[in-house]
């Protein structure tokens, strides 16, 4: 009879979801395979991109990480592949697909031990070690490349730029939009690899082919007042004055008020007024200035006074376009001009206003400081520049990897399979349960090659077993044997110049293996009820409720 | 979406609204896309050469336009479809690069697209056909440098710019007229033109328009036009060698820009204030007078009171002139925009041959001309036309018109048109096909094909067998191995183009080529559409 009158226990709040078990873990699985499914196919050169609307507006993307971002995903699971595929694009940049594609596989492959009954923890433990013996392996196997030997250290750069290229769109004029990146990273401080400093426009129209490399900082022509035009629009050796002021006949405190008495002494508060900006105009001028850009407005009334003395200026110039002048000039942006000087102006080679398209450009070269660069790129459409953007930043990033990291390793899924064959080997020697496990790890590796053999349409097992095969000689000849993409074989991608950063592939593989890991180990999700509807309700109307009686009592 | 089910049968919720997306996938979603860009091209196609026809578009506000540009087309278009957009967003690119040939644009993408779906449907890999698209657009692009031949021309002997931009023209509504519209745009153009830099600033040709009269009427003047009258009726309506004052401060007492209070507590001050006010307006005539001014124009407006001075002191005078004009103003009578009277001296004056006030019908709407400028670095093209819709075309005829000259003297290679470098091209992309041994081979084939829907359409347009006629050209082509034979719309006799006299520019076709395979190529890439059907 007690039974009857126990009460229930109510461990958690009405509304919450709670899943638990063996068979939640294969659900979350489940839910990663989705995700994957998603970006699979963007995978390698033959890789084809997604459009994705959200709403307004709409992608055209190749990114892994752009796409996943896009999708909005909310389940937690399949929320931990999108943030390595994140962490990946914030640390290395680029192979953000291979690692959530790894990272499935790996989960995948630990789908039916985890149906047989293997514990979570064993298979963890076993793919950790499995991913420090990659690590190793990585470490044993990376080619290092000569970086005293300039031209060689150049060429080894534009390779690994080009690789990361060879997915994307603009995959056709990898050579000369790899020469670009190159150019860029090269150009910058070579400790402090600020990759702010490269700075990216988009034009539209004209071809891929038309886009420029800018040794220097450009800008589009900024809103313009009356009297701009008269002014001369090329200088040679200008002094530059970076200002972040105001230059505009303004009041000069809001909310001030003069109170005059006499009304003959109303022209004398007019001419103050005049006063305070001829003034600041007339210190630019002296101080030698022929370029004045400002990050504030610059009014109708300097930019006449401006033109009446053959001085160019540009009002709400860009910040970061103005912070890149400021370092490749080596002057500090001026917040004040009343104590402006002839030391405090930059200098550059040349300045000049030039047609890109529909816009004008204001084109500054030619720095004592070389550490600044702009890449103008021009295309058809705005989705296709901002995929272009996209690409080339996923290219720069490999190359200042590149820059501090200068051991690479074959692409195309050569180093997978080595590492597969590695780890494979590694397993034999090993004894208990681990083995089994490290040989699904190796397994997981398949993956890159496969699928990079199944988008470009071929008999993805055919190759598999091609790449198996070759890879099992023991010849290290044999150890960069890859996909061809170009003739429906295997071939060694590291003479084809399918070059990558070591560092990447360790980054996707500790991130993968991270990533599989953390979602092995759930057993039990604890949902709560959604939250941001109801309670934002809830604290809304409380917050009004309390808000009159604050106010009641004065 | 495809639903996933966890471990209870429930379904999955993987993203956010899960479903409000709609996602398209693999051979599916290629097939829409190409489908979409088909039937794009398909509106646009007969919009293509002389004889091509007129869209008319009504806009939500009951708005008409009717034209036959293809950025404009497809910009009034509402369109929703992402597809689409991007074609829309290619004839912009090329509107902007080179502000003409925005309708092949879009045909060549189409056709190129329709092309591809055959390819598919063989089971050719989609990237394979875009690689051997990019492949052929090379073939083509250098083919197109080959047969292209330069012209020559100066300050003085523009003839073969007249010519190019009647090619350009023709193809509108306002054709009637092209030979002198034509010329308009060219001397227009001329006139701005820096030819030693081969720099051509567009935004200081000035293009005005106003319904009546007819497109006859359409002028070039050598200066500005303002669309304004003098602020006083009585005031004189001609003005020879005007000095012109260009203010940018109002005819009025000046207002500081801090907060101000004047107080005024007796009769003495009130006088004392009015008095002051007087003066300011006797200073400022009597600064504009002093500076030997004879017709002042002013940014802002001023009372009666100042309207009557001005009147009283013969000095005949413009209100609310727009900053634009300003500054084209000062470029073309060299003079300074001045911000306040005190700085005005005879320096700053601008200098104009003759200036008047022109009555246009009997509206009662006048517009003042300013010719005969002293410096030559603006001018101004006056558009008359029958009602709004005929000069809203002449605009845009005349922008086409003035950006081929433009590109012309940019880069002084031209294509002969009428369809002959498509088919030229057409000709050496299918040969060079047959010597590659890839799968390439066939999407360069069809590349070649893709390329000649633009003579089939010209010819289509002009009531002509297109079959026959391109078959006959291209058989022509290759037996007298002449490049220029193109299809002839006008039935004027030659299909040779070069004796017709039709010509585009080199730079435009390249472009025209470029953007559309970059565009196919972008398209063909696609094999996921995920869509949101959210709020909108």
């Amino acid at each position: 009879m007690s039974n009857f009158l126990q009460p229930t226990i109510l461990l958690l709040k009405d509304g919450t979801d709670t899943a638990q078990g063996k068979q939640h873990l294969i659900g979350n699985i489940n839910a990663c395979s989705f995700v994957v499914d998603t970006i699979r196919t963007t995978l390698g050169p033959r890789g084809m991109d997604k459009l994705i609307n959200t709403g307004r507006y709409s992608t055209v993307s190749n990114d892994g990480a752009t796409i996943l971002d896009l999708l909005d995903i909310v389940h937690p699971a399949a929320r931990t592949l999108v943030d390595i595929a994140k962490s990946q694009d914030a640390e290395v940049g680029d192979g953000t697909t291979t690692v959530v594609i790894l990272a499935y596989e790996l989960l995948k492959q630990a789908k039916k031990y985890i149906e047989d009954d293997v514990h979570p923890k064993i298979i963890i433990k076993s793919y950790r070690q499995a991913a420090q013996l990659c690590l190793k392996r990585i470490d044993e196997i990376a080619v290092k490349i000569d970086t005293t030997d300039k031209d060689k250290s150049l060429e080894m750069l534009e390779k690994c730029a080009g690789t990361a290229l060879n997915s994307k769109l603009i995959a056709s004029y990898k050579e000369f939009f790899s020469k670009i990146v190159v150019k860029a990273v090269t150009n910058l401080d070579q400790e402090l690899l600020d990759l702010d400093l490269i700075g990216i426009k988009k034009v539209s129209g004209g071809a891929m082919q038309d886009s420029l490399f800018i040794d220097g900082v450009a800008f589009k022509k900024t809103f313009s007042y009356a009297g701009f035009e008269q002014q001369p629009k090329k200088f040679i050796k200008p002094k530059i004055a970076l200002l972040n002021v105001e230059l505009e006949l303004k009041s000069e405190k809001t909310g001030a008020e003069v109170r005059i008495e006499d009304p003959q002494e109303y022209q004398s508060i007019i001419d103050a007024e005049w006063d305070i900006i001829y003034k600041k105009l007339d210190t630019i001028v002296k101080a030698g200035a022929n370029v004045v850009l400002s990050r504030l407005a610059i009014g109708d009334l300097a930019t006449q006074y401006f033109a009446d003395r053959d001085v160019f200026c540009a009002g709400r110039v860009p910040e970061e376009d103005l912070n890149r002048l400021s370092k490749a000039t080596g002057k500090q942006i001026q917040s004040t001009v009343s104590k402006l000087t002839h030391e405090m102006l930059g200098e550059c080679d040349l300045m000049e206003e030039k047609q890109m398209g529909k816009e004008r450009y204001n084109i500054l070269s030619g720095f004592p400081h070389k550490s600044t660069s702009t890449i103008i790129l021009r295309g058809g459409a705005e989705q296709f520049l901002n995929e272009m953007e996209r690409s080339l930043h996923d290219s720069i990033m490999i190359v200042k990897r590149a820059i501090k990291n200068n051991t690479i390793v074959a692409g195309g899924g050569a180093i997978e399979m080595e590492l597969s064959r590695y780890l494979i080997e590694h397993a034999k020697k090993i004894f208990g349960k681990e083995q089994i496990l490290i040989e699904a790890f190796a397994k997981a590796l398949e993956i890159t090659p496969k699928q990079l053999a199944e988008n470009a349409g071929f008999d993805a097992m055919a190759i598999l077993n091609k790449l198996r095969k070759e890879h099992a000689d023991p010849n290290p000849d044999k150890m960069w044997i890859g996909v061809d993409i170009d003739n429906e074989d295997v071939c060694d991608t590291f003479k084809t110049f399918v070059w990558e950063p070591s560092l990447i592939k360790r980054n996707a593989i500790n991130a993968a293996t991270e990533a599989a890991c953390l979602i092995l180990s759930v057993d039990q999700t604890v949902k709560n009820p959604n939250s941001s509807e109801e309670q934002n309700k809830q604290i809304q109307q409380q917050k009004q409720m309390l808000r009159p009686t604050r106010g009641a009592r004065f | 979406m495809n639903i996933a089910f966890d471990e209870y049968g429930r379904p999955f919720i993987i993203m956010r609204e899960q479903d409000m997306k709609e996602r398209l996938t693999g051979p599916e979603a290629r097939k829409a896309n190409i489908l979409i860009a088909v039937s794009l091209m398909n509106i646009l196609k007969t919009s293509l050469g002389p004889k091509g026809m007129d869209k008319i578009l009504v806009s939500p506000d009951g708005e008409i336009t009717v034209t036959n540009d293809g950025a404009t087309i497809l910009d009034n278009m509402d369109i929703t479809n992402e597809i689409e957009k991007l074609l829309v967003e290619l004839s912009k690119g090329q509107d902007d690069e080179i502000g003409d040939g925005t309708t092949s644009v879009v045909v060549f993408a189409g056709a190129l697209l329709e092309q591809a779906q055959k390819l598919l449907d063989k089971g050719i890999h989609p990237i394979r056909i875009a690689d051997g698209y990019e492949h052929a657009c090379k073939i083509a692009v250098e083919h197109l440098k080959k047969i292209s031949s330069e012209i020559t021309f100066d300050r003085e002997n523009y003839e073969t710019l007249i010519t190019a931009a009647m090619t350009s023209v023709s193809s509108k509504v306002v054709n009637e007229f092209q030979r002198q519209l034509s010329e308009i745009a060219v001397k227009a153009v001329l006139t701005v033109a820096d030819l030693e830099r081969k720099d051509v600033r567009i935004d200081l040709i000035q293009v005005q328009g106003k319904t009546g009269g007819s497109l006859k009427d359409t002028q070039l003047i050598d200066g500005i036009v303002i669309d304004k009258e003098m602020s006083h009726p009585q005031m004189q309506k001609e003005v020879s060698d005007a000095k012109i004052a260009i203010l940018s401060c109002p005819f009025e007492p000046p207002k500081p820009k801090t907060g101000y209070k004047l107080n005024i507590d007796s009769v003495e001050k009130y006088k004392k204030l009015q008095e002051l006010e007087q003066k300011y307006f006797h200073d400022m005539v009597k600064l504009v007078k002093d500076s030997g001014a004879n017709l002042v124009l002013c940014q802002w407006g001023f009372d009666d009171e100042a309207n009557h001075l001005l009147y009283q002191n013969e000095l005949p005078s413009v209100r609310w002139v727009g900053g634009v004009e300003m500054e084209l103003i000062a470029l073309a009578t060299g003079g300074r925009i001045v911000p306040r009277f005190s700085e005005l001296n005879e320096k700053k004056l601008g200098l104009a041959g003759h200036v008047k006030e022109i009555p246009l019908g009997t509206t009662n709407d006048n517009i003042i001309v300013l010719e005969k400028c002293s410096q030559k670095k603006a001018v101004c093209i006056f558009v008359r036309g029958g009602n709004k819709m005929v000069v809203d075309e002449a605009k845009r005829s005349l922008h086409d018109a003035i950006c081929v000259t433009r590109n012309l003297i940019r880069d002084n290679k031209i294509v002969y048109g009428g369809g002959a470098p498509e088919i030229s091209c057409s000709l050496a992309v299918s040969k060079a096909a047959d010597e590659i041994s890839t799968l390439e081979q066939y999407a360069i084939r069809s590349f070649a094909d893709a390329l000649d829907q633009i003579p089939i359409s010209l010819a289509e347009n002009s009531g002509l067998d297109p079959i026959e006629t391109i078959s006959n050209l291209k058989a022509n082509q290759i037996k007298t191995n002449n490049p220029f034979l193109g299809v002839d719309c006008l039935g004027k006799g030659t299909e040779n183009m070069k004796e017709q006299n039709v010509f585009d520019t080199l730079a435009g076709k390249i472009q025209q080529l470029l953007l559309a395979t970059q565009m196919a190529k972008m398209i063909l890439k696609i094999d996921d559409v995920i869509l949101h059907h959210g709020q909108n």
